[in-house]
């Protein structure tokens, strides 16, 4: 019913998806409303994850807490992304505004070796990149996303109106998987574990040895429950993208989102799956 | 060595590096979908590796 496609920037997705030559696709919670206000056909159906996002800065640099950021150059994955707002919510309770710091947009595989090398002094990412940077060495977490933002959100599923209309089972298909996906993840470590192997054989090409730190040290770095959208979340997130110039004025919760296949996923249960010992 | 020998071994080349091309990188699973009518065509999903 689905073909998985990855891609190596949220950027790249958008393109995508308007092109239509994907019809769903997961892209930073600010960047689908963004879209959307812009008249770009797709509605948020679902999250991919809660938690997920952490500001990482060089292991043995000069950077020891929010305020020593004064100055200082941080990468985030996009302007319109979820990880620049936390910059501005982690900046503004400590008295600060993001004048006082340099945002440089980067692609998430490029973060390592420009805060290794010492072309950036942080950024802020979702995992597995904090991890990468936790075990290589070169980088220490210095707040995780939901220390200044509780419930925080990053990555949404996104479809396009047309499919909507014209596939509605595929669309709850999808959602349902993915429900019951995030069940089972949360159910215990051992799920995590399992997953972190064939995700990243099969999914994201990645070491299994990495995608198990990002998923289990600790437990709740990344949460795969609750996963529907809910409005007081969303206001949050347009909220800040007003304040931060990336929307010129609030829209309508009804207008970006389709809460009608998250309902439904009420009462699923996670996969009956037990990896082998 | 001949014309007729050259001309048959760049043919071969050609057809050599076209087939290897449309086994190693031709994408046949979006080529099939795609050509599928629209109700029976696979969603197709986009993701980055990231959380």
């Amino acid at each position: 019913m689905f073909l998985p496609k990855m891609f190596q920037g949220f950027p790249e997705i958008k393109e995508a998806l308007i092109a239509n030559r994907m019809q769903a696709g997961f892209l930073v919670a600010p960047m689908a409303i963004a879209l959307r206000s812009q008249g770009v056909p797709i509605k948020i159906v679902y999250l991919g994850h809660r938690y997920g996002s952490a500001f990482v800065v060089a292991t043995d640099g000069p950077v020891h807490s929010v305020r020593d950021l004064r100055g200082r150059t941080i990468a985030i994955p996009n302007r319109f992304s979820d990880e620049r707002l936390i910059v501005g919510r982690a900046l503004e309770a400590n008295g600060m505004a993001e004048a006082d710091v340099k945002m440089v947009e980067m692609a998430p595989p490029d973060v390592a070796s420009a805060l290794s090398s010492g072309a950036i002094d942080a950024f802020v990412m979702g995992e597995p990149f904090p991890s990468q940077a936790e075990i290589a060495g070169y980088g220490r977490v210095l707040f995780f996303a939901k220390d200044y933002w509780p419930d925080y959100i990053s990555c949404v599923l996104v479809v396009r109106d047309d499919v909507i209309e014209r596939r509605p089972e595929a669309v709850q298909l999808l959602v349902d998987g993915i429900a019951r996906s995030g069940l089972w993840l949360d159910e215990k470590r051992a799920h995590r574990d399992y997953a972190a192997e064939f995700v990243g054989r099969y999914y994201y090409e990645q070491p299994k040895q990495l995608l198990d730190y990002a998923l289990t040290h600790p437990l709740d770095r990344v949460m795969y429950t609750p996963l529907s959208p809910t409005k007081p979340d969303f206001d949050l997130i347009v909220q800040l993208m007003v304040k931060a110039g990336l929307l010129d004025k609030p829209i309508a919760f009804d207008e970006y989102v389709d809460t009608s296949f998250a309902e439904k996923t009420a009462g699923l249960q996670a996969w009956h799956f037990e990896p082998a010992e | 060595m001949t014309v007729r020998k050259l001309v048959a071994a760049l043919a071969v080349w050609f057809v050599a590096i076209t087939a290897l091309h449309l086994r190693l990188n031709f994408d046949w699973e979006s080529f099939l979908n795609d050509s599928r009518p629209e109700g029976q065509r696979k969603l197709n999903v986009a993701y980055i590796p990231v959380t």
